[in-house]
């Protein structure tokens, strides 16, 4: 019988607690999101209280809705405690919360905590976790069930380790327990590069594991469900197009398997139910094997005995919704009574057939991080993820490519020259220019066999790229005796004339795009092939193919492979068919179109999936049928409960207008997935659809630099002194009138920071060198760099040219420090009354000069009261989560009334009579990108967020910081700060540490300043130069907190600084390189000391409207 | 293991495919590619959902006189292992086959593989139907095909290349004119899959009689796994003249009811108490001659993905499944009872005798093309012949 018998004999609603994963970081993302709000909806079908411990604001399960209490408070057994005595749950339930959640699940149980509070732990038990995470019980106890995995020895100190490889003998690979994402782990081939991967490991994880490596094998992953009968089912199988060695979560991955025969499915099948069921796991876990490209013999891995990355990809791949069925499962049903939601008639039991091939590709943001190395191995370095799903494997991968580079050439797209030479190193060891490696290789003739050799990539794959890769050749023949002369749309007319109907679906149904048939044809024929020539050539690419009704056709996701019929609404487009599956019909007259954010990277991430999803809840409540396109698997959005039809699609020009002719919307809201959707917003106005929100002009006005400065100029609002300079001369007459600092953005960026600050000539010319080149086509915009002034927001929501509702919040950094980086105050709380006044009428002028429509954010500099504007942006921001939360005002709701035509009702919201103060902190992933310096700047470096609320500024700081990983200082604190101004702002903040009693550890420098002025500090000597070094003092755990204000926010120089604060990172210290956040979490400390202990916890009130 | 590395990249010229048509007893015409052999074929319209084990289903006895369509859209990956021409009935059969030929009539795909590259792999899935004598279309939207099939009761089809050969061989019953639809459900077709005489088997104590109706070659290999000497009977054997520990009334193509009087030898059997199992179509002709009914069904169940539970119990097993027919519940005699029924619909997957040692299943529990959840009944069985 259900668990939940036994919690309905207490006479009332049954209550459990979630554990959220906190802020997003690589290898630990948005697919937590998915999975803990398909829980929550599982959760309150069956009319339990659900109790929320996740301080990620920005996410859907953060939302204080009816059902749902929130606590916006970090995932650590202290805090999780006081919310346990507060709310007196009667379960909990950790298996949705990724690592986070697991490890503190496991410090509850062995405090005692949950037996001491009676809370009954749901799903697998902790003793199990343990084992799992565990590498060496793990690898005993499958052993025990005779299953195979590779000789292995289970080390807490170096020595041990080193003993270990030398018995296995190299090559090793070294992974630490208890960890996820690959943190911590490599390969070695010697001593030497074992040394320095085993004593980081040991830092952040009690032991490591030294294995024997079978780099090159198949990589392969099986998704498991168990219940509580013991009945075991595989959801499906993937394999990674990379092969091991490569991290899951950095391969490309290919859902089923393509190249396994029925013998090695269902080896590894049972295998898979034998472990799940020794293990006795309780709901939903993967197994990893290395199985062997020449035979049937195969390892196990790794089993993850919690909802991963793979179960968000296998419940987007397979349709079968994997989190919600889990919870079910651990509340105590069995499948055989929980139905199949997709199909309502068949039940959970089964094993999805899919009728269609789906590939999930990788996004990394390696470029904008200098130092770092981008050689992809067992380490994750991926920040988002894309997945395509297609019925050939060609079309699959040409559309994953398309979604990942956003860019409509996808495969055929221009890179950069590459040498023979530089080609065999990537094979190799790749990067992640690796597919593209591949596809050059064969476009130079290089065979299958010698790519596979290199790549170790199985051939079948291979073939399919040269296979493409051919017909791409084919495709630029075409362009041989075409008329070149009169520009490059009547040549693609001329050229594409003896293109047949069945030449034409050849070409879609291995996957190419019209812009990219354009493109490919142009540089046959090297026309000029730039965006603009590439988009116009591909509306009569469009138009001759529509000709002869090569269309493509709507195809449904139901877990059956259509044996039995579904009221699914689930879709995909493909060329793969001649029919398209009858649309479930919900009756419904208007139809909108929101498009998602796509793949999540550096600026992008979950709040904007927030965005889109409270749109499209707000459509179906208003009546509208919501139709969400977008193409990243970890998101809320792709999940099908979110809209009324989900189009797992590219969000590309050639698709939505695909999708628009099929469902005629009455317009198309772009201004809720970020920057990618806003792009589209032109195009897609050019091609005739309605934008329904802001007007396309006014988006073009706010974007376009020299507009926006003009209406600035017309309103007399102040902005920061700026030209567009088109050579090196323009330059420097602008820095003659203007003076340093400067802001440098280059307009074509190959590598490194787009944005950067130049504070002398020398500093210049490395910006200059990432401009790559300063000239008309690729002018470098350079404005006045405003030092020491307050960064101020403007969030909010017009209508028609008048600002219904907007909230102002204050950056604690100055500005300087990118806004997404920045940690953000709602209300503000030192700004001067003018001020604000001054922004508010300043923001009521913009919205009525743009005649803004929607959502938008504005983002103002603020010195001695005088207010300049830095941008505007005509979309919802990326505050617009933490904003809306804290206020209690679903802007995004109000946002979508109005691009409706409603009239959203705010009489009872009052924006200066708030409950409490809201404060949002930046997550950071530096551990993962060895090699990055790991400061602030105007280039956006985070990766996720958390946000937390309180009676006062201090109590929501000290909760954000410790969220967001800076632990307060107990053992010592290491205080560098370059010049004289910051040392001397330092001060009042050595005075609170030494009165709290914290040790202070400074840098020669700032030692001797802080001893003239009678503060007790023990001097220590930068890296190598003397016998107590920073970096040894780090490793040997002295110090546990290290404040280091670099001398400028220029990345990259390996200077004492940088090595001094990656150190910091990589030996888990807390670390903080901004002076104005160093002043007033020391301040929050010095006024709360005793906070952990007499902090009595909140919740999120719910929203108000 | 064959020896493929001389592949060199050879410019891979795009094999020229003749057309070919798939026409439908509604009157309705599709038109693909055509691979494997250019004959001509008739049969019914049947769809598998199963992902990998094409080439055990295609040489599953069971698909006789059936068109068979993959809905999986990418089949033939990872080529086909070798199979000599004309292999006798001697252990070890080859993996990868069910039977040492081609049985289904003709097949339907959305794309195949024309290189291939597995360990395994002897040679491409065309290369391997052209001699093997089977038709194949490619480019067919397979998933409207499931759409219609599952529209309209026993769909037939015709396979017409552009420049047909011949016709498939179908045996005896090979269809004369060539706008004919071949309807497996209407003649006795166990005749052209079973054995032409009685042979042995294996070595082992147990002994083990198999009524040869089209046997999965799967189903040998697990009684000679657990040393049992296995004697396959041609289906029409005179039953009485032959002793066993066990009898295995084996899974077969075409309607239960058309199996001359194998029904009745079964009922004699019944009177006996040496232990009977039967498997696909010998759960049908158990139940036959236990007095049960059986009816033909819409579109029947061919996927590696259907649920049963084993009735008094809440576990559930996944089980591969290929039938056409199914035995009425209510129709089951009192001495009878179900054993396992699928947990979607409650129809009977299994029935057992309430006294003597005679059970059958519906499913597979050899598998071989499909999950292996219910290997164990083998073992369970033997279990119960041994005391
Ligand atoms: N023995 C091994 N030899 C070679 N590569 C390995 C081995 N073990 C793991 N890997 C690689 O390292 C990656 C991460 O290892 P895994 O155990 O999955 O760690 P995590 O828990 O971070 O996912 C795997 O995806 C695989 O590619
Ligand atoms: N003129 C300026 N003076 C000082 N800081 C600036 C100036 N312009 C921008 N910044 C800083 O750089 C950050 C990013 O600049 P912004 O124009 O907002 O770029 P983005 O389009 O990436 O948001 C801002 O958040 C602010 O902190
Ligand atoms: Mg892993
Ligand atoms: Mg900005």
């Amino acid at each position: 019988m259900p668990m939940l018998k036994q919690l309905s004999e207490l006479g009332r609603a049954p209550k459990v607690l979630l554990l959220g994963s906190g802020g997003l970081s690589i290898g630990q993302a948005g697919e937590f999101d998915y999975s803990g709000t398909q829980a929550i909806k599982a959760l309150i079908e069956e009319k339990i209280e659900v109790i929320v411990v996740n301080p990620n604001i920005a996410t859907v399960q953060t939302n204080p809705v009816a059902g749902v209490k929130v606590y916006l408070y970090p995932v650590e057994v202290e805090w999780v405690e006081k919310v346990i005595q507060k709310e007196k749950p009667d379960a909990i339930i950790a298996g949705f919360g990724g690592q986070t959640a697991l490890n503190c699940l496991m410090g509850l149980h062995d405090a005692g905590i949950l037996k001491k509070y009676n809370v009954l732990n749901l799903g697998t038990p902790a003793a199990v976790l343990r084992l799992t995470e565990d590498r060496d019980e793990f690898a005993q106890k499958m052993r025990s069930i005779d299953m195979p995995v590779p000789s292995s020895f289970a080390c807490e100190t170096y020595e041990q380790a080193l003993a270990a490889a030398n018995t296995i003998g190299y090559p090793v690979i070294v992974r630490a327990a208890f960890a996820l994402g690959g943190l911590g782990s490599g390969f070695a081939n010697n001593d030497e590069q074992l040394k320095n991967l085993v004593q980081p490991a040991l830092a952040s994880s009690p032991q490591v594991l030294v294995e024997k490596s079978l780099k090159g094998w198949k990589e392969v992953e099986y998704e498991v469900m168990r219940d509580s009968e013991g009945n075991t089912i595989t959801i499906c199988n993937m394999e990674n197009f990379d092969p091991l060695g490569i991290h899951t979560g950095d391969s490309i991955v290919v859902c089923p398997s393509q190249s396994l025969s029925d013998d090695e499915y269902q080896i590894l099948r049972n295998a898979a139910i034998t472990i799940v069921n020794s293990l006795g796991i309780v709901g939903e876990c993967n197994v990893q094997y290395a199985l062997d490209p020449t035979s049937l013999s195969f390892f196990i891995i790794e089993v993850n005995a919690r909802l991963s990355r793979s179960s968000a990809l296998a419940s987007k791949a397979s349709g079968y919704p994997i989190a919600y069925i889990a919870a079910k499962v651990v509340l105590g049903y069995d499948l055989l009574e929980l139905k199949n939601p997709v199909t309502g008639i068949t039940y959970s039991f089964f094993e999805p057939a899919l009728d269609y091939v789906t590939i999930k590709m990788p996004r990394w943001d390696l470029l904008k991080f200098q130092g770092v190395n981008r050689n992809l191995g067992s380490t994750m370095k991926s920040v988002g993820e894309v997945m395509a799903i297609g019925r050939s494997f060609p079309e699959a991968i040409q559309k994953a490519t398309r979604m990942v580079t956003e860019n409509p050439e996808g495969l055929s797209m221009l890179r950069a020259p590459i040498t023979d030479d530089e080609l065999l190193e990537e094979l190799s060891a790749p990067t992640d220019k690796r597919l593209y490696a591949v596809t050059e290789a064969f476009r130079r003739g290089w065979s299958i066999e010698k790519v596979a050799e290199l790549s170790a990539i199985d051939k079948w794959f291979l073939y399919n790229l040269f296979h493409m890769i051919k017909m791409e050749h084919e495709i630029g023949g075409f362009a041989k005796n075409a008329d070149v002369s009169q520009g490059g749309e009547i040549f693609t007319a001329k050229a594409l004339q003896k293109v047949s109907g069945e030449d034409w679906r050849r070409w879609k149904i291995q996957g190419f795009g019209d812009e990219q048939i354009a493109a490919v044809l142009l540089r046959a024929a090297n026309l000029p092939s730039g965006s603009n020539e590439v988009r116009r050539a591909s509306l009569i690419v469009r138009k001759l193919r529509l000709e002869f009704g090569v269309k493509p056709v709507i195809k449904k996701i139901d877990t059956t492979a259509g044996e039995y019929p579904s009221p699914s609404n689930y879709l995909y487009m493909s060329y793969g068919g001649l029919f398209s599956d009858p649309l479930p019909d919900d009756q419904k007259v208007f139809s909108a179109i929101v498009l998602g954010g796509g793949s999540y990277r550096i600026g992008t991430s979950v709040e904007f999936d927030w965005c889109a999803v409270s749109c499209s809840k707000k459509l179906q409540d208003s009546g509208w049928r919501s139709i969400i396109v977008n193409c990243n698997p970890e998101t809320v959005s792709t999940d099908y409960n979110s809209s009324d039809r989900l189009y797992f699609e590219e969000l590309s020009l050639e698709r939505i207008l695909d999708i628009a002719d099929v469902e005629r919307p009455v317009g198309v809201i772009c201004s809720m997935g970020g920057q990618l959707p806003n792009r589209l917003a032109k195009p897609l106005a050019d091609a005739g659809l309605k934008l329904l929100g802001h007007k396309h002009d006014s988006i073009d006005r706010a974007e376009d630099r020299s507009r926006f400065s003009a209406l600035l100029d017309e309103l007399e609002i102040g902005q920061p002194r700026w030209t567009a300079a088109k050579g090196k001369a323009d330059i420097q007459k602008f820095i003659d009138e203007v003076g340093f600092p400067v802001l440098i953005r280059p307009s074509y960026v190959l590598s490194g920071a787009a944005m950067s600050v130049a504070y002398d000539d020398e500093s210049l010319s490395l910006c200059l060198i990432n401009a790559n080149d300063v000239s008309p086509e690729h002018p470098v915009v350079i404005s006045e760099f405003i030092e020491g002034a307050r960064e101020i927001e403007l969030d909010g929501v017009a209508k028609n040219g008048e600002i219904l509702t907007a909230i102002v919040s204050e950056h604690i950094e100055n500005a300087g420090v990118h806004s997404g980086d920045a940690t953000l105050v709602v209300p503000a709380q030192k700004l001067y009354v003018e001020t604000v006044r001054r922004v508010r009428k300043a923001g009521r002028a913009i919205a009525q000069g743009l005649n803004l429509n929607g959502p938008f954010n504005m983002q103002f500099l603020a010195k001695e009261g005088d207010i300049k504007v830095i941008e505007c942006n005509a979309r919802a921001a990326r505050s617009f989560p933490f904003v809306s939360k804290t206020v209690g005002l679903n802007l995004a709701d109000v946002a979508t009334d109005v691009m409706i035509g409603g009239k959203p009702n705010l009489a009872r919201f009052n924006e200066d009579d708030l409950p409490y103060v809201g404060v949002k902190a930046a997550m950071f992933s530096f551990k993962r990108l060895g090699g990055a310096d790991p400061i602030l700047g105007v280039e956006m470096a985070s990766t996720g967020e958390v946000g937390c609320i309180g009676e006062n500024v201090d109590h929501a700081l000290l909760l954000a910081m410790e969220s967001s990983g800076v632990f307060r200082p107990e053992k010592g604190v290491l205080v560098s700060s370059g010049s004289e101004k910051e040392k001397l702002r330092f001060l009042p903040a050595a005075k609170i540490l030494t009165e709290l009693g914290i040790a202070l550890f400074a840098t020669k420098g700032t030692a001797k300043y802080l001893q003239d002025h009678g503060f007790p500090v023990t001097a220590l000597d930068w890296p190598g130069e003397g016998p107590n070094d920073v970096i040894q003092a780090i490793k040997d755990g002295k110090v546990d907190f290290v404040i280091n204000i670099p001398k400028s926010s220029q990345r990259g120089e390996l200077t004492r600084g940088s090595l001094t604060r990656q150190a910091a990172v990589k030996f888990g210290c807390s670390l903080l390189t901004n002076m104005e956040i160093v002043i007033a979490y020391v301040q929050a400390l010095g006024r709360c000391p005793e906070f952990l202990t007499n902090h009595q916890v909140l919740s999120l009130p719910p929203y108000r409207s | 293991m064959f020896d493929r590395n001389f592949l060199t990249c050879v410019e891979v010229k795009e094999p020229m495919r003749q057309k070919c048509k798939l026409v439908l007893s509604d009157g309705s015409s599709f038109q693909g590619d055509l691979i494997g052999a250019p004959l001509r074929a008739s049969g019914e319209l049947v769809f598998t959902t199963g992902m990998v084990g094409y080439s055990e289903a295609i040489t599953d006895p069971s698909y006789f006189g059936q068109i068979l369509c993959f809905t999986y859209p990418l089949i033939g990956n990872y080529g086909i292992p070798d199979l000599p021409k004309g292999i006798g009935l001697h252990l070890p059969f080859p993996r990868g086959f069910e039977s040492g030929r081609a049985n289904a009539a003709a097949v339907i795909l959305t794309i195949d593989s024309p290189e291939v590259f597995h360990w395994n792999s002897f040679q491409s899935l065309d290369e391997w139907l052209k001699n093997q004598g089977v038709p194949c279309i490619v480019g067919l939207d397979t998933r409207h095909l499931v759409h219609l099939i599952r529209s309209q009761p026993n769909l037939l089809g015709r396979i017409e290349p552009e420049l047909p050969e011949g016709y498939r061989d179908m045996g005896a019953l090979t269809p004369k004119s060539n706008s004919a639809f071949f309807d497996p459900g209407m003649n006795n077709i166990v005749t052209e899959v079973s054995c032409k005489e009685r042979i042995v088997l294996g070595k082992g104590k147990t002994r083990i009689s198999l009524v040869d109706c089209g046997v999965k070659w799967n189903i040998i290999r697990q009684f000679i796994n657990y040393e049992c000497e296995v004697e396959l009977l041609p289906w029409n054997t005179d039953l009485s003249q032959v002793d066993c520990d066990l009898w295995l009334l084996s899974n077969g193509p075409g309607d239960p009811t058309r199996t001359g009087d194998l029904t009745a030898q079964v009922e004699k059997l019944l009177h006996g108490d040496r232990p009977i199992l039967g498997i696909c179509l010998g759960h049908q002709i158990l139940s036959l001659a236990a007095g049960a009914i059986t009816r033909r069904m819409p579109y029947g169940h061919r996927s590696h993905n259907q649920p049963v539970y084993e009735v008094g119990t809440r576990r559930g097993y996944i089980t591969s499944q290929n039938h056409g027919y199914v035995v009425e519940d209510a129709s089951l005699p009192s001495e009878w009872e179900a054993w396992f029924r699928n947990v979607n619909d409650q129809t009977i997957e299994g029935i057992r005798h309430k006294t003597k040692p005679f059970r059958s299943v519906q499913f597979h529990p050899e598998a071989s093309g499909g999950p292996r959840d219910t290997s164990w009944i083998f073992e369970q069985i033997l279990a119960e012949v041994k005391n």
